[in-house]
């Protein structure tokens, strides 16, 4: 089991922000869909800090992103 | 080092990694991104095994956003928590024994200087606080006193993080780690001003809050050691795991920071300073013609 955030794309889009993709301190591990407008995780790469909830729930109050456990393969 | 070591022959595509067909497609190699492209591009640094929430880490990534040119740059670490990170990202890293790095550096730097010399070739040292500040004290002021040009970056957790929680000359004043449990009894280094004393031409302290002004610094430090002499970058990078700070906290921190004993700090002399003014009113016509094409 791994504790990875998880980005509720269709609340995201409408903000067209980016924010947390600037604060993640893993490469390649939240990214940004220019179509979409919306971040997405790359969910391998998430060690699980959650500072990306950090950025979005108590700095930007968007509440976008939520921690979720996921097994091995999903 | 080059362009050409980066390319994949013809042919090859197919048995290489799908990371690293990505880096030369999708990449940084010979194209100049902005920080401000984070997630959109294939990342120079790769997986690492640094801890959850780290923002050394976190300044790495950044950094490797920021370099003018990955293909002529050399990353020099040593034994402490960056080289982690170091050691996975496709640019080439040596390893200096523990407090060497200036030593190595400076070796370095001038041997590319005399087998290229019409081309510039970046080195830079990313080392902790332990690795610059203490055992390699020596080496650190010796690098700079001589005028050698490159750039050191401390990435000062204020603390032995990788060898769990000794006091490092950078802790504050007073501070209980696991392994200094009577507190520390003297002050924090001021290294900052120890750089500017030796020698260094252009000096920069930073919290991690803002990666645009990170990658202002870091290549405004590559820019001036190319020219004129040392640089210095130190940088607040916290270590959650030796500090308690949870992971959450993190760039919290680094804002609580940058408000107290943080606050951004940049010094050069007045000729790195006309030129770095020339090489940034450059850029921006550059992007500004980019935009209008
Ligand atoms: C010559 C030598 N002495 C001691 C060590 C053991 N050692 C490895 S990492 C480290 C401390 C690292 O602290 P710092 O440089 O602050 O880096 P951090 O891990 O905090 O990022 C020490 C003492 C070593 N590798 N080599
Ligand atoms: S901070 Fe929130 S709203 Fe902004 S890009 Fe990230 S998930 Fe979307
Ligand atoms: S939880 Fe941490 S590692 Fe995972 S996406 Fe968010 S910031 Fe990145
Ligand atoms: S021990 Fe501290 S500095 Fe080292 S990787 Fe972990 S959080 Fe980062
Ligand atoms: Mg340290």
């Amino acid at each position: 089991m791994y504790f990875v955030a998880h980005i509720h794309e269709n609340e995201c889009a409408k903000y067209n922000c980016k924010q947390c993709v600037l604060f993640c301190p893993e490469p390649n591990c939240l990214n940004y869909k220019e179509s979409g407008h919306t971040a997405w995780v790359w969910t391998d790469r998430c060690k699980g800090c959650e500072i990306c909830v950090y950025v979005c729930s108590d700095l930007l109050k968007r509440n976008c992103i939520e921690m979720v456990m996921v097994k091995a393969g999903d | 080092m080059g362009l050409e070591y980066v390319r994949i022959s013809p042919g090859f595509e197919k048995y290489m990694p799908r990371d690293y067909v990505d880096l030369v497609k999708f990449g940084q190699f010979g194209r100049e991104v902005d920080v401000m492209q984070l997630g959109q591009f294939k990342e120079l640094v790769e997986e690492h095994p640094m801890c959850a929430g780290c923002y050394m880490a976190y300044f790495i990534r950044i950094f490797y956003a920021a370099l003018p040119k990955p293909e002529d740059t050399i990353v020099l670490g040593t034994a402490g928590c960056a080289r982690l990170a170091l050691s996975q990202a496709a640019v080439p890293f040596i390893y200096g024994n523990y407090g060497d790095t200036n030593a190595v550096a400076s070796g370095l730097k001038r041997a590319l200087s005399i087998r290229f010399p019409d081309k510039d070739k970046d080195v830079v040292v990313i080392a902790g606080d332990g690795g610059l500040m203490d055992i390699g004290f020596g080496m650190t002021m010796h690098s700079w006193f001589r005028g050698e040009k490159f750039t050191t970056i401390m990435v000062d957790n204020e603390v032995y993080g990788n060898t769990g929680g000794q006091e490092s000359g950078m802790s504050p004043k007073g501070v209980q780690l696991k392994m200094a449990p009577l507190g520390k009894k003297f002050d924090k280094i001021n290294a900052v001003q120890l750089a500017i004393d030796a020698g260094c031409v252009y000096v920069a302290k930073i919290s991690p809050t803002n990666p645009k002004k990170i990658a202002k610094v870091v290549r405004r430090a590559i820019f001036a050691a190319r020219k004129f002499g040392p640089t210095f970058i130190h940088a607040y990078t916290s270590c959650n795991i030796e500090y308690s700070i949870p992971t959450r906290e993190v760039l919290a921190d680094a804002r609580k920071r940058e408000k107290e004993d943080f606050k951004f700090f940049e010094w050069m002399t007045d000729e790195v300073k006309e030129y770095l003014e020339e090489i940034e009113r450059k850029e921006k016509e550059r992007k500004k013609q980019e935009v209008k094409s």
